[in-house]
């Protein structure tokens, strides 16, 4: 066995047994914590970097290590550097759980990088549920014990019956063929997707994929959770989880070859309703962290839209789109943590007065919101563009006139936070918000990425196109 | 229709039945005797389908062990039966809704599928076969439910434990 391929996967196992040898020891500072993340988490980077081009099967074929799994790798890496970048404060979390915070966000990026790379059903369920039993546990941790377990205990049933349901579409596509190897699967599919026991097992497997991502029927959790768990893990589930789930949609969504008929009616209907129900709740949103979970809910629909294809355009599409997710979105969060004073989750009118407290971070806010909305010079547009062209020459024209109306009301909203930030006056204090220096080189190079990859999206998408190859 | 499938048959039903009375019983003690019946029909059925080790593991362990730690901690925290109605008046509607959704898939399945009607025969895994096959093809998936049930030992020890109280190091009393 050819131990290489399976480097990223190994040193993030490493990561996770050095803090849960930390979470043991009685006297480790929380500087010496952060740090200690803070440099795994950049060697990760690297370590994903370096096995990018690495092709090859793994553990009796029901592992998969190719571009695209890398490259999902890679951005959960870059996600989980991210994420642990901004958790310096840390303020909602007791000090003495600190080792365990990180020990949580290793073990769920750890099982979100497995989980792009699994390719038998089996082994993908079970990298499902270790992500979301560590996000589950990291919801809980949340310094307010009372919030923390409302907060966990709602996202855990709601996560428990969607995996009861995909268990059972398992269940049903296991009984209809008699190996679950995806590379069998993607041949036999195909062949009786019109048959109910297929078709009706492929969407209930999708429905715990649909948990994750917080498509419609199974969007309820994530307001909640966002609003109810510390600002850091809500950055965590907002941007690494999401980066998973599409990855882990795109490969299933793949297997039904594209000539369904009744499937593919349904996953229509789903993702309308997705992105104008979240779009629509968003308007009425008070709480800034609400707001930007209903927007997750908003752009669950449209990546629905890019995978529904079918389509290696459309794939593509999706792909990219969870670069964005993974940039805009935590770009937002960053500025949630940092006007946040004690941890609490901020509401929108406490963004008065950032453009004067930080110009730096109201601008990356407007660029990212810019970016969600789809406007232009940022990433947000060319991700748009390419799921909405993808859908156009599928000839869902009437589906992309939906998603086009959906982001003008999603701009109202996301105006609304813009003028809160630039506009309006602030009722006390107008300190300037003290942003140390390794955050203002890091939200530069924010702002850099969502304008260049914006420009010059080209290289993503031949990376993107290349790795959805591996698909076929 | 052969003998297993009656049995099949039956058993399924005795399973059904019996989750269906430990759903809706608002005393969780027999909640919890309801649930050991459909873990001894799931050991059953296990049997039938040719998987002892299984089927002995199901009881062994979920009718046995767990259920009766179940029960040690009703008894211990003596909780009172909720007199609130089981469903509220609210849930009704997505209740119905997703009853009828599964009702019609049901239906769909008896009628659509060409090869619904099949009738169980006899099989066997033996014990042995089925742990070469689970480690051999499937050990990664066997490592990674260790790393699972390391993050729940850690998930129990945080929720169980109030954040932020150390064990005092000067008052401990050294024998």
């Amino acid at each position: 066995m050819n131990w290489t391929l399976f480097q990223p996967e190994l040193y993030y196992f490493m990561v996770v047994m050095v803090f849960l040898t930390v979470s043991m020891l009685n006297s480790v500072s929380v500087k010496t914590n952060y740090y200690t993340a803070l440099i795994s988490a950049v060697i990760g980077v690297a370590v994903c970097t370096m096995s990018l081009r690495v092709n090859g099967t793994l553990f009796y074929n029901t592992y998969r290590v190719d571009l695209y799994s890398q490259l999902f790798k890679l951005m959960l890496a870059v996600g989980m550097f991210l994420v642990i970048s901004v958790c310096n404060k840390l303020k909602s979390v007791d000090d003495s759980r600190h080792p365990e915070f990180y020990l949580l966000v290793a073990t769920a990026t750890l099982a979100m990088m497995m989980l792009t790379s699994a390719v038998h059903l089996l082994t993908i369920y079970i990298c499902l549920e270790l992500s979301s039993y560590s996000l589950y546990i990291l919801v809980f941790l949340r310094k307010d014990q009372e919030t923390g377990v409302n907060t966990a205990l709602k996202y855990f049933l709601t996560g428990a019956s969607a995996s009861a349901v995909m268990l059972f579409g398992f269940a049903l596509v296991y009984g209809k063929f008699p190996s679950i190897y995806l590379a069998d699967l993607v041949e036999s599919i195909p062949r009786f997707i019109d048959q109910p026991s297929v078709s009706i097992g492929m969407l209930l497997m999708l429905c715990g994929f649909f948990f994750k991502l917080g498509v419609f029927p199974f969007h309820f959790w994530l307001p909640d959770t966002y609003e109810g768990s510390a600002n850091e893990t809500t950055t965590f589930i907002a941007t690494v989880s999401k980066v998973a789930a599409i990855a882990i949609m795109i490969r299933m969504v793949a297997l039904i070859g594209g000539n369904s008929v009744y499937l593919i009616k349904v996953l229509i209907g789903i993702s309308v309703i997705t992105m104008t129900l979240g779009n629509l709740c968003a308007i009425a949103q008070q709480d800034l962290k609400r707001l930007l979970a209903y927007s997750s809910i908003a752009h669950a629909g449209y990546v629905l839209l890019g995978i529904l294809c079918m389509s290696p355009n459309g794939y593509t599409g999706a792909v990219f789109y969870a670069v964005t997710i993974l940039l805009l979105k935590f770009t937002c969060f960053m500025v949630v943590i940092s006007i946040s004073k004690k941890g609490e989750s901020p509401s929108v009118d406490q963004l008065a007065g950032l453009h004067r407290r930080s110009p730096l971070l109201a601008l990356a806010l407007m660029l990212a919101l810019f970016g969600l909305a789809g406007i232009p010079p940022t990433i947000g547009f060319s991700g748009k563009l390419l799921i909405f062209t993808a859908a156009m020459n599928n000839g869902y024209f009437l589906l992309v006139f939906i998603a086009m109306v959906n982001v003008v009301i999603s701009l109202y909203y996301y105006l609304l936070v813009l003028k809160a930030a630039y506009l309006k006056e602030p009722v006390d204090d107008i300190q300037p918000l003290h942003v140390p220096f390794p955050q203002k080189v890091l939200t530069t190079a924010l702002i850099i990425t969502i304008v260049t990859i914006g420009i010059f999206p080209t290289y993503l998408i031949d990376l993107a196109d290349a790795a959805v190859k591996y698909l076929m | 229709m052969t003998i297993h499938s009656i049995i099949f048959y039956l058993l399924s039903s005795v399973v059904i039945v019996s989750t269906g009375i430990a759903v809706t019983r608002r005393d969780l003690v027999h909640a919890v005797v309801y649930l050991i019946f459909t873990f001894f029909g799931t050991a059953m059925i296990f049997y039938l389908l040719g998987a002892p080790l299984l089927a002995a593991l199901e009881v062994i362990i979920y009718a046995g062990a767990i259920m009766v730690l179940f029960l040690f901690i009703i008894m211990m925290i003596r909780t009172e039966p909720s007199t609130a109605p089981l469903i509220p008046p609210g849930q009704w509607w997505p209740v119905i809704g997703f009853c009828l959704l599964y009702i019609t898939a049901g239906f769909l399945f008896m009628y659509q599928e060409p090869d619904f009607w099949v009738f169980l025969t006899p099989a066997m895994a033996t014990p042995g076969a089925f742990g070469r096959f689970l480690f051999q093809t499937h050990w990664l998936s066997i490592e990674i439910i260790s790393l699972l049930l390391l993050i729940a030992v850690i998930g129990a020890l945080v929720l169980g434990k109030p954040a932020g109280k150390k064990p005092n190091k000067t008052n401990g009393n050294r024998i």
